[in-house]
């Protein structure tokens, strides 16, 4: 018998290269992750599918060239308690099948710990992709990448579910430049939202103000908030102010002031309408976001108002009005 | 675990039916279990009820997915099933206490145990032969292992349903265990009870439910039985299982509804995850119905 080690805050070492886990045969490593580490392998087919293994840093450690993690006793309920957060996003996932979102192909048990095996597509995530693509980000790639996204958290809400944690890294994008949302391991079944089973999780900057207080009220527009958060970061190139300090201090400069003439006022005045605080302020369903985007661009008014505090101010009350 | 399984329970010629049958099984194992609650006594429907929910309950309590140890479990499900009867019976304040047989048989791991108290059998039958069979605790059989008398002469010897280990009994049962028997893909184990094997010789039994579709050749083994048997049929039950190899796969088990609600380990999967039980932890079991529910929401939801 082994004395309890300690929990070193050391990374999981992966599965070797051409293990055999269940039916898979391990590639590599494609991402590691606090909580599990995902995997490219092929299937018995040789179709290469994407694995994602449960196995969180802090309560199982695989040392190299072991197999099995060790989980010492006094971390098994919570090895456990975890485990139920993974089965959430393989429920939530196997439910939807839409271009727009990843398909989960199969769940197994292996390794005293849990696997899920998704549909491997050739890409990068959006977060790459902006930061080594700047000159691709015009208006009409925006426009076209989150119209395409939101046909997905579509079909996500319309299983009454919300993703809660989207940014631009949980956003793949195929090489045709079709988005597909991944990553649901936040996603909850809104029904069940009265009885809040598992902690909550979010990405400061992308998550909503909901997600920090009031967690009552998350809703499709608090999915809708970090859609107005990614698209923003899609421009700015890095995350927006995080939604807990802007409650304190809202020093976020406005997508309309940061970005006039770069990009049509519709587009900027959308991604600020997601991103107000209030959450009844926003876009409350993902149809309302996604009529707003592929509305034909209104020519520019031929004379502008001098100062731009004046121009948002009357942005505001067109705003308003149209309500 | 992957197998085919079917069950079925007939009246005969009699008022009552007095067997009762049942299986249920977790990912890892399966137990099958008949009783044949006897007729020269009061309520012998009652004792074979009672023994069949206590192997049943048992198993859903401890298959866990696995059962530690399956012959330890069956000799403490039977002997807490003759109990149970004997609690029965004094509670009713009956004067005979009702009696039934038992046989029972677990499969975990591509292994199978059985064991067995009066004259309800089980075979095992592989490319259309008899493998085993248990042996019957009556008085015939005895007469047979002295060589008295043959196998043909038992079937109309006038004892031929006194048996000497039952439960419910005054005495504690005899139960009869098996060895560790390996199971090979295609093999079959037919649990019965004495109105099926008494008109129905084993070796046609074997030879019918090779490669035959277990829900086409249940019934008619029964029926073929039950005509045999002409007006004297005694309650005809049978559970037969073809055993194909170590995978489960949920589409291949047929569930007849005749007996009690014993799937609740398999079948009740929606319940996972609506538990707002906070902080509870994850059972092996509950994991496993997760795992199971999320690929049947992948199949049902892919096409």
């Amino acid at each position: 018998m082994i004395a309890a080690t300690p929990m070193a805050q050391q990374a999981n070492h992966a599965l070797p290269t051409g293990f055999q886990l269940d039916e898979y045969r391990i590639e590599r490593q494609l991402s590691l992750g606090g909580f599990s580490i995902v995997y490219l392998a092929t299937d018995a087919q040789g179709k290469e599918v994407a694995i994602k293994e449960y196995l969180p840093n802090s309560l199982a450690l695989r040392g190299e060239g072991e197999i099995c993690p060790t989980i010492t006793p006094e971390h098994l309920p919570a090895f456990r308690y975890g485990m139920k957060c993974f089965f959430e996003e393989g429920r939530a996932l196997a439910r939807l099948s839409h271009p727009n979102v990843i398909r989960v192909l199969n769940f197994f048990r292996a390794n005293e710990t849990v696997y899920m095996v998704m549909e491997y597509e050739h890409g990068r995530t959006l977060q790459e992709f902006v930061q080594k693509n700047r000159p691709a980000i015009t208006e009409n790639f925006m426009r076209n990448v989150f119209t395409r996204l939101l046909n997905g958290l579509r079909e996500v809400h319309s299983h009454k579910l919300l993703h809660l944690d989207l940014k631009p890294s949980n956003i793949y994008m195929r090489n045709d430049h079709t988005p597909l949302l991944i990553d649901f391991g936040a996603a909850r079944q809104t029904l069940a939202a009265d009885t809040p089973m598992l902690k909550p999780m979010y990405t400061p900057g992308f998550a909503s103000p909901e997600h920090y207080q009031q967690r009552e009220l998350l809703g499709p527009w608090s999915d809708i908030y970090s859609v107005g958060a990614s698209m923003y970061a899609c421009l700015a190139g890095s995350a927006p102010q995080a939604a807990d300090t802007r409650l304190d201090k809202d020093q976020l400069i406005p997508a309309m002031v940061r970005w006039e003439h770069e990009y049509s006022d519709q587009l900027l005045e959308t991604i600020d309408w997601c991103l107000s605080l209030n959450h009844l302020y926003r876009p409350q369903s993902v149809f309302a976001l996604q009529k707003a985007l592929t509305e034909p661009v209104l020519p520019r008014p031929a004379k502008r108002e001098a100062g731009w505090i004046g121009q948002i101010v009357g942005k505001l009350k067109k705003k308003t009005a149209s309500k | 675990m992957k197998f085919t399984i079917f069950q079925e329970s007939r009246r005969g010629r009699r008022a009552n039916n007095e067997d009762r049958l049942g299986y249920c099984y977790s990912r890892d194992a399966l137990l099958m279990v008949v009783a044949d609650g006897m007729g020269g006594h009061y309520y012998g429907e009652i004792a074979a009820q009672i023994a069949v929910q206590t192997l049943t309950g048992a198993f859903q309590r401890e298959a866990l997915p696995q059962l530690q140890d399956p012959f330890l479990f069956l000799q403490k499900a039977i002997s807490n099933a003759h109990s149970a009867i004997r609690d029965y019976s004094s509670e009713q304040r009956l004067n005979d206490s009702p009696r039934t047989t038992v046989v029972a048989c677990i499969v975990q791991d591509n292994v199978a145990y059985w064991a067995h108290a009066g004259d309800s059998r089980l075979y095992l039958m592989r490319d259309g032969r008899m493998l085993a069979r248990t042996r019957d605790h009556s008085r015939v059989q005895l007469l047979i292992d002295q060589g008295a008398i043959s196998e043909a002469q038992a079937t109309s010897h006038p004892e031929r349903n006194r048996i000497w280990s039952c439960l419910g009994g005054e005495q504690a049962p005899e139960i009869e265990f098996s060895r560790k028997t390996p199971l090979e893909n295609g093999d079959v184990l037919v649990l019965c009870s004495d109105g099926v094997w008494g008109p129905m010789p084993g070796e046609l039994m074997a030879m019918s439910l090779k490669d035959a579709n277990l829900m086409q050749a249940v019934p008619m083994l029964l029926s073929q039985a039950e005509v045999r048997a002409g007006t004297h049929a005694d309650n005809l039950s049978m559970i037969a299982v073809r055993w194909e190899d170590s995978y489960f796969d949920q589409t291949t088990s047929a569930v007849s509804t005749k007996t009690m609600p014993i799937d609740a380990i398999t079948t009740h999967l929606d319940q996972f995850g609506r538990n707002p039980a906070y902080k509870s932890e994850l059972t092996d079991d509950e994991i496993e119905r997760a795992i199971a529910e999320i690929n049947h929401a992948i199949q049902k939801f892919s096409k």
